[in-house]
């Protein structure tokens, strides 16, 4: 099926004592692993309770905003496969070998036309999930803050939307779940896109604005209730918060948004409809953007799309 | 106790000392476009033109470039204030937004000067 999912999203922070302080006591995420990068950066890995392999998250001191995404593929052909897509496409790849990322087996690495990283992996050590999987329980008995279960999608910006959703489609096999278009007509621009390659309803969304910067990174909630929790937790660990408990129109995702300490932006994200390869996309125009993200407030506030690390 | 001065209107806004000068204009009832408040988009970037601050973190080089550092640029989500400052908005106009702030900000700042010009008592 190629990718099954964003693997690991790997982000910078100015201060990792801070940091460790946010995913690991507010968002509740397991450290499985701290080093030194091979530039001498402190780094330091996580999962989330419902995840198996090693890590989803990764925290390298050092700046802001994202070094790279890994890519889950589900066969070890699937790698090749999507090498020649890329390829084809005229992207430069090149190899990454096993213990490159700690745990994480042979794969490829291209940057993206929005000059992102991404790397594409078939294995990474399993861990197991919190729960395990013989006669599991529903959750942890002791989870920590809001105890977030696992990393579920990301947005980014780049200048080329629509070139950014052509390799998404191409390379990744993805499909557009819901866009945003200046119109209906065929000549339309491309504002904002969300892709997925499965049930998931977005996987990775991409809008328009400077090229290889990074919107949030989210995590998954099951519904309203954990989405509200959540909230009363980050004021109780005083998180900067960017937008409170509301819906996404795109998506019908349950959303709050907010900043880590070094000030990349987060968000849990609850809900959303299941996504079918053969379900007609969504199309919001421009005009109607603001219900399209913040379904309640119907307008994009003052940092939607400029504020970025 | 530290002043902000900020240009063009001329307001005058008491900070408490620790406080950074986004905390103390925001305290003080005022508004302007600001984004992650923890020193990572940059958006927040006002102009020193008197007075000296300190950032009370690590300010990723990205955000603030090597230039920035030495031209008067000021993270304000991270700048705390060294002494008196006269800043100067750059797009975003400072808004008074919540005056019953601004007004007990200036009695705040009234009995912060007459304690600091009163006699030490004996
Ligand atoms: S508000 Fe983001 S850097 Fe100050
Ligand atoms: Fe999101």
């Amino acid at each position: 099926m190629g990718i099954m999912r964003m693997g690991y999203a790997h982000v910078r922070v100015t201060d990792m004592t801070e940091a460790k302080n946010h995913y690991g006591s507010t968002m509740g995420l397991y450290e499985t692993l701290e080093d030194v990068s091979p530039e001498g950066n402190k780094r330091v890995f996580y999962k989330g309770w419902d995840e198996w392999d090693h890590h989803s998250v990764v925290l390298e001191e050092g700046g802001v905003g994202v070094v790279k995404y890994g890519w889950k593929a589900q066969h070890e052909a699937d790698i090749e496969a999507i090498e020649n897509k890329a390829k084809t496409f005229g992207l430069t790849v090149e190899r990454m070998s096993a213990g490159e990322n700690p745990e994480v087996g042979d794969g490829i690495r291209f940057t993206t036309t929005s000059d992102h990283v991404f790397e594409v992996f078939h294995s990474q050590t399993a861990i197991g999930t919190e729960v395990g999987t013989h006669n599991p329980d529903p959750f942890p008995r002791h989870l920590v803050g809001i105890g977030v279960p696992a990393l579920d999608h990301s947005l980014i910006t780049c200048e080329d939307p629509k070139l950014m959703e052509k390799l998404l489609m191409d390379v990744f096999d993805f499909y557009p779940t819901e866009r945003i278009q200046t119109s209906l007509e065929d000549d339309h621009e491309l504002a904002g896109t969300w892709l997925t390659s499965n049930n998931q309803i977005h996987q990775m969304a991409v809008i328009g604005g400077p090229q290889g910067k990074l919107h949030h990174f989210a995590f998954r909630l099951d519904d309203w209730s954990q989405v509200g929790h959540a909230a009363d937790l980050l004021t109780m660990d005083d998180v900067a918060v960017d937008v409170t408990p509301t819906r996404h129109g795109i998506t019908r995702g349950q959303t709050t948004y907010f900043f880590d300490p070094s000030g990349n932006r987060n968000e849990v994200f609850g809900g959303g409809y299941l996504a079918f390869p053969d379900r007609p996309t969504n199309v919001w125009t421009v005009d109607q953007i603001g219900k399209g993200i913040f379904y309640h407030s119907r307008e994009l506030n003052e940092r939607f799309t400029s504020v970025l690390t | 106790m530290a002043t902000i001065i900020v240009q063009p209107s001329g307001a005058e806004i008491f900070i408490s000392p620790d406080d950074t000068v986004l905390a103390g204009l925001q305290k003080a009832g005022y508004a302007y476009t600001v984004g992650c408040r923890r020193g990572g988009c940059g958006i927040c970037k006002v102009d020193v033109l008197d007075g000296s601050f300190t950032y009370n973190r690590t300010v990723a080089d990205s955000v603030i470039t090597a230039t920035e550092r030495t031209d008067g640029t000021c993270l304000s989500c991270r700048a705390v204030p060294d002494e008196d400052l006269t800043i100067q908005m750059r797009d975003a106009s400072l808004r008074l937004v919540n005056p019953l702030l601004g007004q007990l900000n200036a009695k705040a700042r009234e009995r912060a000067r007459a304690a600091s010009n009163a006699p030490e008592e004996q």
